[in-house]
């Protein structure tokens, strides 16, 4: 076991390895207006984050990849965060979960400060003992990536181009 | 179609552009690579060997038990909503596929990336029945629309060039590219494959792993688009081969510690994603496949090759593979892995063609993160090939008139008498014969031979004075001289001989000595390998001394090779044991039983040598392999620095000859080290290594002389040691 500080410098780290940022927010109010503060347009939220927040825009229920395609900002919210790895683990059963994770460009990601795990393995631990989490889990780290073109590392492919993870104090 | 083996090979060897740009990928990947898997001994406090075998073992524990794995797999999968289909062949894995497809009226499939959908040769099959399959991950995506295959595991468009890249998307998207701005080329991905994704009725993934605890897969990915293709369908098709199950969630982290790390040199890919069961008004469809799966577990000499995890940790670090590229080095799969298993998912005369491309230095076994023998099971299928008559008929014929020692012997002669005449006629420069050579073969020059073999110099000879009393002193130690270098390297012969007396002991030269047989065995050429090997046993076997040799390949056959090659004649078996036991590499020996006192040694120049290790046993951490750190203690000089020591020097045996392009690229890649470490002279332990160095350096007007480390060594001798 490290002490929590030390976990959480240690997932900034291996974050910022894998390109992605961190913010330490002390309430979802802040998260709110950090998102906000990111562009003209108003964040789209999943519904996971939405029970926190009760504001934004949700997915269009009919058809929620669509209706939310290449939108500037998204907000979701992590089960768990790694140390180890800087990686999210975000529980998304059905498309309109994931649709925010998806498709907006600049993702942030939610997670409590006490839910950083030390490594992988606590991870999949957690992972095996919440059968229904594993319908469709992802262990997300940094923003999506390529290397497909002369090796020539290119951020943000199919997937967003900017990740934040909001490390809820 | 896959052109066959020879025009791709010309295809490759005439690419100028693919030899650098794989260069600059295989020493960026072992840099980052290296620094990852040493952070992660670090955090876990275990060694990758301990890490590797571990998660081995429960590959392997799998794989015996694969029926009760399925079928938990199956009950898990089945319970949350899946549909697993077990099916033996390609053709039943694309009916099943398309018959689910053409039910639905589904004519369009969005793909994420899978070995197996390519092993199956799925987007051309589904084509023909009308059914349209688009690439989603953005190297498969650029193969489509080039009409390629992938040349690697997980970089599947490493051959492509920029400007290739430009000039397909401008055609497919209809409007220029800059080759030059990659990031413009890969935003392109987004804008044209969106409206597929969009309009397909399935999407189609592999699975890294089965979990059989939760009927799960696990995806690893890095672009984002396998959670499309399995977010926008409704129906979600996944091609796996039986190998992939894991029992639980547990072992997908032990396997994860080792994926990312090997293949991309990543702590963790972007997206690990784990789905479990059908989603919610959705249909998945797992399609565990067999096609020749079962066949290799069977089979005791491959059957370890399940273990594989697709990372293509093993074409980063190949030799070959850095000179030919993957449509050459290799058939659907690529990479040492793919000169085994090519054999079973698709056919012999399919893995035959690039076998001979394979150096045999056993790089890739040292990076596989399971551990699989990977140089062993390629000798094993080469032998398959020639076997089933798919080798050269030149090489056959060569090989078995080498396997004759008279014969051998008679050619070496005459070659002997024309080196003399060359020489009088100032054919001869710096060793070798200046002929008018073909382009494919003037990067090598032809070494004259010596008048004298090694057995003649020691036959005419005072022994060398004792300079140490060592452990073996008063025994008499058996000299293998090997055949190339008694008959090409005679004064390496002589100085090894004088080293092992320098610890006082006798040397005796059993007479008749010929060859081992690894010329041969490497060749896959057993039958003829066998009939070297045992007059080498017999001709040893007269005694029970111990037996050195400054060949260090053949320290390797004998302890190696034998074992395989009398697996059936236990008889010969325990005969061929008994010697290989005595064999001792000279350097081995220098440091073991004769082991020479720290610095007994002249110390001349100091900085001015640097050493190429030979790549088998330097790869297998042999005692001996470390030829530097010897001549460093024995003579108290100091070595300079060589990129890529562990590297091949290129002359793989018949490679050389078979492939002249590969031994040259090879050599070429390592003489530009050698060069770079700025020595006077590369010193090296195996002759064949010895004379394929000097023969490329004295082609290539390198400045640099090479020799053998036991010449230098003896060199050093004391004329007059103390009493
Ligand atoms: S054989 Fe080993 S190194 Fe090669 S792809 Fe498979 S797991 Fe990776």
């Amino acid at each position: 076991m490290i002490s929590a500080t030390d976990r959480i410098s240690q997932f900034a780290e291996a974050l910022h390895a894998a390109q992605g940022e961190i913010a330490y927010l002390d309430s979802w109010d802040e998260l709110w207006d950090f998102a906000a503060s990111l562009g003209d347009d108003v964040p789209v939220v999943s519904p996971a984050a939405h029970g926190f927040l009760r504001r934004g825009e949700l997915p269009d229920a009919d058809d929620p990849l669509r209706s939310i395609a290449d939108r500037l900002v998204g907000i979701t919210v992590a089960a768990l965060g790694v140390a180890e790895t800087g990686s999210l683990l975000l529980i998304e059963r059905a498309p309109i979960d994931r649709a925010v994770s998806l498709l907006t460009r600049h993702l942030i990601v939610a997670v409590g400060q006490d839910d950083i795990v030390d490594d992988l393995a606590d991870g999949f631990r957690w992972l095996a003992d919440q059968p229904r989490a594993a319908a469709y889990a992802t262990f997300v780290t940094g923003p999506s990536r390529t290397a497909d073109i002369e090796r020539s590392l290119t951020i943000g492919v199919q997937g967003p181009s900017r990740l934040t993870a909001a490390v809820l104090t | 179609m896959i052109a066959d083996f020879k025009e791709r090979y010309e295809r490759a060897v005439s690419d100028p552009d693919l030899r650098p740009r794989l260069l600059a990928f295989q020493r960026s990947w072992r840099q980052s690579r290296d620094a990852q898997v040493a952070r992660l001994e670090q955090r876990t406090e275990r060694s990758f060997d301990d890490l590797r075998r571990d998660f081995a073992a429960v590959k392997d524990s799998t794989i015996e038990r694969l029926d009760d794995y399925i079928d938990e797999f199956r009950a898990n999968a089945e319970a949350a909503g899946a549909t697993v289909v077990e099916l033996t062949t390609a053709e039943e894995a694309v009916e099943y596929i398309a018959g689910v497809c053409t039910a639905r009226g589904i004519d369009l499939v969005v793909k994420s990336k899978s070995m197996v959908s390519e092993e199956i040769e799925l987007n051309d099959e589904l084509a023909e029945r009308g059914i349209t399959a688009i690439e989603t991950d953005l190297g498969e995506w650029l193969l489509q629309l080039a009409e390629q295959r992938p040349s690697h595991l997980v970089m599947p468009a490493i051959h492509q060039k920029r400007q290739y890249v430009a000039d397909i998307l401008g055609k497919e998207l209809g409007r220029e590219f800059d080759p030059d701005n990659i990031p413009a080329m890969v935003a392109s991905a987004r804008e044209g494959l969106r409206r597929h994704y969009l309009a397909a009725g399935a999407g189609l993934t592999g699975a890294n792993a089965l979990v059989a605890e939760t009927g799960s897969i696990m995806v690893v990915t890095n672009e984002g688009n396998m959670r499309l293709a399995t977010s926008l369908p409704d129906v979600h098709f996944v091609t796996a081969g039986i190998e992939k199950l894991i029992p639980s969630w547990a072992d997908a982290e032990r396997q994860l510690q080792l994926l990312p790390r090997s293949a991309t040199a990543q702590t963790l890919s972007t997206y690990t994603t784990c789905i479990t069961g059908a989603q919610p008004g959705k249909e998945m469809h797992i399609i565990l496949l067999d096609n020749g799966r079962r066949e290799m577990r069977g089979d005791d000499m491959i059957g370890a090759a399940l273990r594989c995890i697709r990372c293509g940790a093993c074409a980063n670090v190949c030799p070959p593979y850095q000179v030919v590229g993957g449509h050459t080095f290799g058939h659907i799969y690529t990479g040492a892995i793919g000169l085994v298993n090519t054999t079973f998912h698709h056919s012999i005369e399919d893995a035959a063609g690039p076998q001979g491309l394979c150096v045999s230095c056993g790089a890739c076994e040292t990076v596989c993160p399971v551990a699989i023998p990977l140089p062993r099971q390629i000798l094993n299928v080469r032998r398959r090939a020639t076997e089933s008559g798919h080798a050269p008929r030149w090489e056959r014929w060569l090989l078995r008139a080498w396997s004759m020692p008279q014969l051998f012997r008679a050619a070496m002669k005459l070659g002997a008498v024309a080196s003399t005449a060359a020489r009088a006629v100032g054919l001869v420069h710096r060793d070798h014969i200046r002929l008018p050579m073909s382009r494919r073969l003037s990067w090598r020059s032809v070494p004259a031979i010596p008048a004298q073999t090694g057995s003649d110099l020691i036959g005419d000879r005072r022994p060398q004075p004792t300079l140490a009393s060592t452990p073996a002193a008063g025994t008499t130690v058996d000299l293998f001289a090997q055949c190339l270098a008694n008959r090409l390297m005679p004064d390496t012969v002589d100085a090894s001989a004088r080293l092992i007396e320098a610890g006082g002991a006798n040397v005796n030269l059993p007479p008749n000595q010929h060859c081992c047989g690894l010329p041969a065995f490497d060749a896959g050429d057993w039958d003829t390998a066998r009939t070297m090997a045992r007059s080498s046993i017999e001709v040893l076997g007269r005694t029970d001394h111990e037996i050195v040799t400054p060949a260090t390949s053949c320290v390797i056959s004998m302890r190696d090779h034998w074992p395989q090659l009398f697996r059936d004649e236990p008889d010969t078996l325990s005969r061929a044991n008994a010697v290989a036991d005595r064999i001792h590499d000279l350097a081995a020996w220098l440091d073991g039983p004769g082991r020479l006192p720290d610095g007994c040694l002249e110390r001349r120049v100091s900085g001015s040598w640097t050493a190429h290790r030979f790549c088998q046993s330097s790869n297998r951490n042999d005692p001996g392999a470390r030829i530097d750190l010897l001549v460093e203690r024995l003579t108290g000089e100091t070595s300079l620095p060589l990129e890529e020591p562990e590297v091949c020097c290129g002359f793989g045996g018949l490679t050389s000859i078979a492939a002249p392009e590969v031994g040259q690229g090879i050599l070429e890649r390592k003489l530009d080290c050698v060069a770079a470490s700025g020595c006077e002279t590369l010193l090296t332990n195996n002759p064949g290594c010895a004379l394929h160095l000097r023969a490329g350096a004295v082609a290539r007007g390198a400045s640099h002389d090479t020799q053998h480390y036991a010449d230098y060594l003896a060199a050093r001798l004391p004329d007059n040691p103390p009493s």
